[in-house]
């Protein structure tokens, strides 16, 4: 019985991957989709606008003392660059990311070497990834659906589904929980390929930085593999204010180290 | 002559205290030397034998391939690999398996962990060496999501047969993806590089991965006869450079460990603009390298100590000597008075010493072997820890050789003669006159 159950799953996994790696370049957008995540993406990338902020993360695991980090944020959407300097804890001062379009490196001053990561590396061992602070671009990744219609909390919100159009994405399917009142999501499920749910993301809170743009100030990202292990972020200090170009570069990583 | 070595046999007994004394010297220092060279040997062809039994072959390729512009770990074409090594080494054995990293989450706790996806039915070394505690080989093979596990990872998790439990790993190409594992087997086993092994079937985890259907991480070539390795692995580069892959070798100790540790995904961009697979082929003297460097450390340290040890024995024998001749002085002068030379007395002390040296050698070359015997056949110890690294089925290996053994026999009787030497013909040099009057 149990051997044909496990087999029966077998398959399932099997057809679920074969059905992601086969059909999915082939997959087009549904337009109502399309529309929905166009216009949050339009709200939460940041083009026309260099970002400065830092985000204190908080991680709990059940039975171990909470983990805290402090991440310095500069962010310049128009050019698809980010760059990420960690300040605290003091073990893990002057660790840093510098992204560039698809290029993401990791400086380590332990060794002073920079390793070439996926651009969607988790940020220091938390449920956090990397493109969590970057731009989006759902609709070049994913063939995104219509999914249909729900409440989250007390918010009317529209489903879009995401199944990627290539592998090299951190999550090959995705649910988008878009907030009908103002656009904005307010829910991300995470799956893997074999359709199992990984991680759950709330933006609990969002903060308007002019022209119509909005970055998230509160979110809770909550690990479905791990029941009970959460990171909770907090975004401070948010600035508008030109980036010295500078500052977008390896360089400037290795610099705030010393 | 044969004179010569029988007076000097009986006149290692006349004092029986002092060779008593110097004797035990010779005794331990070739304990000791055989010892060492009985654990170098042994050593070595453990973990070679044990490596070859878990995690590597007489030669072992492994790969990363370039694909628009990323590095991917793996071997893609291995159906064809493995036809190009068939055809290059005749009658070889040739298996593929896959290896992940990958976490493992069961009622809230999470592990890292390497698991090795192989062929059940042709890849059975495994399954050889494993004693079972709970399931069996039988109902691994039978279930495509079946897993087992090492005592030590069960007890972790509190896993037991039956159990299923989920892995999450990142794919090689970057996107998560999950599989449900059943715990179909619970083992343990003295081989040390089994002994972390969480075996799974070779196509879940190639699925786990997302990869095509003839990929594989890495390729293990046994040969019927594993002798000339080196010269069979340059026919083997030879075929697959003809055949359009980049081959190459490790170049030091370090990269042949990576041969047989890589596993999982590489995060890698590739500037060069082609496509292509590289391969690298590693012998396992090659592996190896490695344990030989820290066999040659220790056996330095080993000829240190021999030498300190031999210093202070030409120190007894210097002084034994003296005293000896002092105490001779009549015998020596009577000798020289019926006509012996001075080379003849200088011989005779010279092998006095010889045989006492070669006496007490063997019974520390004896001992030596004894003690190897006794560890090697019955005495068991706990594989649990680094110690396993030298252990086979618990058994301490220590392999005493002849040649090791001659070595040390050589050695100890060389130095003698050139340590008694000198003494001695200073000994030989006193006229019959002078030694009778210094007796008299």
């Amino acid at each position: 019985m149990g051997l044909k159950r496990i087999s029966l799953r077998s398959a399932a996994l099997i057809l679920i991957a074969a059905v992601i790696a086969v059909s999915i370049p082939a997959q087009q957008s549904e337009p109502r989709a399309l529309k929905i995540v166009t216009e949050f993406q339009n709200k939460l990338n940041l083009e026309g606008l260099d970002i400065t902020n830092t985000f204190n993360l908080v991680q709990k695991k059940p039975g171990e003392a909470d983990r805290v980090l402090q991440i310095k944020v500069y962010r310049r959407d128009a050019a698809d660059m980010f760059t990420l300097i960690f300040q605290y804890p003091p073990s893990e001062k002057g660790k840093g990311y510098f992204r560039e379009g698809d290029n993401l490196y990791l400086y380590l001053p332990t060794t002073r070497e920079f390793v070439y990561r996926n651009r969607k590396d988790d940020v220091g061992s938390t449920d956090v990834r990397t493109d969590t602070f970057g731009r989006l671009e759902l609709e070049k990744q994913y063939a995104l659906s219509y999914d249909g219609q729900t409440t989250i909390a007390s918010w009317e919100c529209d489903v879009i589904g995401l199944k990627a159009r290539q592998l090299d994405v951190s999550f090959p399917i995705q649910k988008w929980f878009v907030r009908r009142s103002d656009g904005l999501p307010v829910k991300v499920e995470n799956y893997s390929a074999s359709g199992t749910l990984l991680r759950t993301v709330y933006y609990i809170q969002y903060q308007s930085v002019g022209n119509g743009k909005e970055i998230f100030t509160k979110l809770l990202s909550m690990d479905n593999l791990q029941p009970g292990q959460k990171t909770y972020i907090t975004n401070e200090g948010i600035s508008a204010s030109k980036i010295e170009n500078y500052v977008f570069s390896k360089a400037y990583l290795e610099q705030q180290s010393r | 002559m044969i004179h010569f070595i029988t007076l000097a046999f009986k006149n290692i007994f006349r004092q029986k205290k002092r060779s008593l004394t110097l004797g035990v010297n010779y005794s331990f220092v070739t304990f000791v030397l055989v010892l060492l060279l009985a654990f170098s040997t042994g050593a070595t062809r453990n973990i070679r034998n044990n490596l070859i039994r878990a995690s590597a072959g007489h030669i072992t390729i492994t790969g990363q391939y370039v694909k628009e512009g990323r590095v991917y770990l793996g071997i893609p074409e291995t159906s064809k690999v493995v036809e190009l090594a068939k055809n290059a080494l005749g009658n070889a054995e040739i298996l593929a398996r896959y290896q992940v990293r990958s976490a493992m989450y069961y009622k809230g706790l999470s592990k890292m962990l390497l698991f090795v996806g192989i062929d059940t039915i042709r890849d059975t070394g495994y399954r050889d060496q494993m004693t079972f505690l709970a399931g069996s080989w039988d109902r691994f093979v039978g279930d495509p999501n079946g897993v087992l596990l090492p005592k030590d990872i069960a007890s972790y998790y509190g896993l037991e047969l039956g159990d299923e439990t989920v892995l999450s790993t990142r794919s090689r190409f970057g996107a998560f993806n999950t599989g449900i594992l059943k715990v179909e087997g619970i083992y343990t086993t003295n081989n040390f590089f089994a002994n972390g092994a969480v075996l799974t079937h070779f196509d879940f985890l190639r699925r786990l991965d997302l990869s095509g259907s003839n990929t594989s991480s890495t390729l293990y070539v046994y040969l019927k006869h594993p002798n000339n390795v080196d010269e069979k692995r340059n026919q083997l580069m030879s075929v697959l450079k003809a055949n359009g892959f980049q081959v190459s070798r490790p170049t030091n100790d370090a990269e042949a460990i990576s041969v047989i540790s890589s596993a999982s995904t590489k995060y890698q961009v590739d500037e060069s603009g082609n496509d292509r697979v590289e391969l690298r082929v590693a012998t396992i003297n090659e592996v190896l390298g490695i344990v030989r460097s820290v066999l040659k450390a220790v056996n330095a340290v080993g000829a240190v100590i021999t030498a300190i040890m031999l210093f202070i024995i030409a120190i007894s024998i210097f002084i034994n000597l003296r005293m000896t001749i002092n105490e001779r002085l009549r015998e020596i002068g009577t000798m020289r008075a019926i006509g012996m030379e001075s080379g003849g007395v200088t011989l005779l002390f010279v092998f006095e010493n010889i045989i006492l040296s070669l006496l007490f050698t063997a019974v520390g070359v004896v001992a030596a072997v004894g003690v190897s015997l006794l560890f090697r056949y019955l005495i068991v110890l706990p594989s649990a820890g680094n110690l396993g690294l030298f252990l086979d089925m618990g058994h301490f290996v220590l392999i005493p050789t002849i040649g090791g053994i001659a070595l040390v026999v050589a050695i100890t009787t060389l130095s003698t003669a050139l340590f008694a030497f000198f003494p001695a013909r200073k000994g030989g040099k006193i006229t019959p006159v002078e030694a009778l009057n210094k007796v008299f």
